[in-house]
């Protein structure tokens, strides 16, 4: 049963992708999982492992082979029009506009979401003010850093204001100063907010630091959920990235117990 | 601005693209500079290749009349055949029947008819008529034609009393038209690619830039996402229109430069033949614009499989340049219509076919509503379809990855 306080839900979400005609891969398998409102929730795992999988799937840019998957209360396979109104995106490798400058970018995209351009303006400010590019608002993206281009598309995520935010490894290729911006603008969006935001990330100190919850995928499968402090007692584990490693490898945890 | 009526988020989609373009100085001097290179080129051709042949042509004589006014003509006319007063070698006599077989046969260059009622309507009226039937595909034809034309109104003409000789000119090669030939070409050469750039850059290029992933989440269909990146397609391409007409009056006014020297007959034949006519510029655009269509239609398909936009640019070019050049001798030589079977089946399913028929027809002053709605039929009809490819190809899951 989906409530409001259940923002994300999958059930035995599954999605298999065909190498040509005779080979499939199998990249998310029957995945269930929940994840309530104004939540952080962490998506950990190697490369290949799926998260990048889900989250398209919970945006609606692929579709489920098996299984269901609901968003604020909506089936992705047929209200995605109402999902993607509420929902911003991050991608992994998140291209940015280049012949834009920095405000332009947050602009076009808040408008494409129908936000009327003034309101679109005072985000703008707020935003580049945060990410700390308010100076070189004015600039075509082309010419910043890969860093700062990283920056501009967290705040071009945020710019729409969403109730779900996916942001796949945000802090990749921005410097320790920026990650921390970005870290504590997560903070702030989900505590005073309530805003739930579904990050991937390498970085088992960021999902520490910001994660209420984190999830661990492995070839598909969801292999453990839970509170970070919670895994790594559950497995009895030093840190999380024991407990991430001995699941993932099938070594086992160190300390001996079983997932 | 806001355009009423148009969902303000493809509004936005669409100014973001235009904004872009803008912002690439090189593709927007390509949208200028291509067409007016066109009818630049046309010019030059004109200047340098076609007003200054000395080759002679064959040329089919019959004199019908036996009137003062038919004699003077055909004696001013053997006296001058020569090199360079009218470069006919040999002037060959024959009779009308012949005559009208060979047109059928497609095997005359040029023959000139006086008609029996020549100087009765002379003498009457001051008034008469040639007929000149010439292959307009056969430059030397022309050539010889055109000079004809202006000398026999020169000897009919001279006298005080004001006369006036109309020559009617027909064509045995209606496809293709001599002055216009090479614009067109060159025109359509310069329209099939004119659109690749932005349309490569639009969707293969978003997947290179790894910006489609985030468009395809907004929450819009991806079928307006398509149509806005469409519709901004078209109104770029429409400065290539644009320059396309200041290239025309550019040319126009070369020719009319070019001849300023000359005299008076001289110059109104030069004008009037080579010159294009005011009234048909609108009829140019507008077949330009078709093309522009389809061109986007197929950049759309193939862009939208392509991995990148190195691979959309180097495909689309090979795709439009390959039939665009075949069609474009074809159409040079006046042979677009001469084939049948499957290779004029072939022929005939290219668009770009349509569209040299449709500005042929439309120059040369020959084309019928019905044929010329064919074409344009076609054209619109060919976009459709690859659209609605395009639009199938931009549904594709397979589209992100």
């Amino acid at each position: 049963m989906i409530t409001d306080d259940i923002v994300i839900k999958t059930e035995g979400l599954t999605k298999i992708f065909q190498k040509g005609k005779k080979r499939e891969v199998i990249a998310l398998d029957s995945v269930d999982i929940e994840i309530s409102r104004g939540e952080v929730f962490g998506l950990i795992g190697t490369n290949g492992a799926g998260k990048t999988t889900l989250i398209r799937v919970l945006v609606g840019l692929l579709t489920p082979t098996e299984g269901k998957a609901y968003v604020l209360g909506k089936d992705v396979t047929e209200d995605i029009d109402f999902i993607r109104q509420r929902v911003g995106l991050l991608p992994q490798e998140a291209g940015i506009y280049d012949r834009l400058t920095a405000r332009e970018n947050l602009i076009y995209y808040g408008g494409l979401y129908g936000i009327p351009e003034e309101d679109l303006n005072k985000r703008a400010d707020t935003l580049l003010e945060i990410v700390g590019l308010k100076d070189k608002e004015d600039y075509q993206v082309k010419g910043f850093s890969g860093g700062m281009k990283r920056k501009v598309l967290v705040a071009r995520a945020l710019v729409i204001e969403p109730e779900i935010l996916f942001l796949d490894e945000p802090t990749t290729a921005i410097d320790t100063l920026g990650a921390r911006i970005v870290r504590n603008l997560l903070k702030k969006l989900s505590s005073e907010q309530k805003r739930t935001v579904i990050l991937t990330t390498h970085d088992l100190n960021e999902v520490k630091e910001l994660c209420d919850r984190v999830g661990i995928l492995n070839e598909g499968k969801l292999i453990a959920v839970g509170k970070p402090s919670e895994l790594e007692e559950k497995f009895r584990a030093a840190n999380l990235e024991e407990v991430f490693t001995g699941l993932v490898t099938g070594e086992g945890v160190y300390g001996g117990a079983e997932p | 601005m806001k355009i009423p009526g148009v969902d303000i988020k493809v509004q936005w989609l669409i100014r973001k693209e235009i904004r872009e373009v803008f912002r690439s100085r090189w593709l927007i001097l390509g949208f200028i500079i291509s067409p007016m290179f066109a009818w630049m080129f046309q010019g030059a051709f004109l200047s340098f290749i076609v007003a200054q042949t000395t080759e002679s042509e064959q040329v089919f004589i019959t004199v019908e009349d036996d009137g003062e006014w038919g004699r003077k003509l055909y004696e001013e006319i053997v006296a001058n055949k020569s090199t360079p007063k009218l470069l006919i070698d040999p002037l060959v006599n024959i009779t009308r029947e012949e005559g009208e077989n060979m047109i059928a046969e497609k095997t005359l260059s040029v023959w000139v008819w006086i008609p029996e009622n020549f100087t009765q309507d002379l003498l009457t009226s001051n008034q008469t008529t040639m007929v000149v039937w010439v292959n307009t595909a056969n430059i030397r034809a022309s050539a010889t034609a055109a000079r004809l034309d202006v000398f026999a109104k020169s000897v009919i003409n001279e006298i005080t009393i004001v006369r006036n000789l109309n020559v009617n000119w027909y064509t045995i090669a209606p496809e293709v038209n001599y002055g216009h030939q090479l614009a067109i070409f060159l025109v359509m050469l310069t329209s099939v690619l004119a659109p690749a750039p932005y349309i490569s850059k639009s969707f293969a290029g978003e997947r290179e830039a790894k910006t489609l992933e985030a468009l395809l989440v907004v929450p819009m269909s991806r079928i307006k996402i398509l149509g806005a990146k469409l519709v901004a397609g078209i109104a770029l391409t429409s400065i290539y229109s644009f320059f396309t007409a200041v290239g025309i009056l550019a040319y126009n006014f070369s020719i009319i430069m070019r001849v300023a020297g000359l005299s008076e007959d001289y110059q109104q034949l030069y004008i009037g033949m080579y010159t294009v006519n005011a009234e048909t510029i609108p009829l140019i655009m507008f077949c330009q614009f078709l093309v522009l269509l389809c061109a986007i239609g197929i950049g759309v398909v193939i862009s939208c499989l392509a991995k990148d936009r190195a691979t959309s640019e180097s495909v689309n070019s090979m795709v439009m340049l390959i039939p665009t050049f075949a069609i474009g001798i074809l159409g040079f030589t006046g042979s677009i219509l001469q084939y049948g079977g499957i290779l004029g089946f072939i022929i005939l399913a290219i668009p770009f076919t349509h569209a040299i028929l449709f500005l042929n027809a439309v120059l040369a002053e020959t084309g019928t509503l019905i044929g010329l709605s064919i074409n344009v039929a076609y054209m619109i009809g060919f976009t459709i379809v690859f659209v609605l490819i395009g639009a199938k190809l931009f549904e594709r899951e397979a589209i992100i990855a």
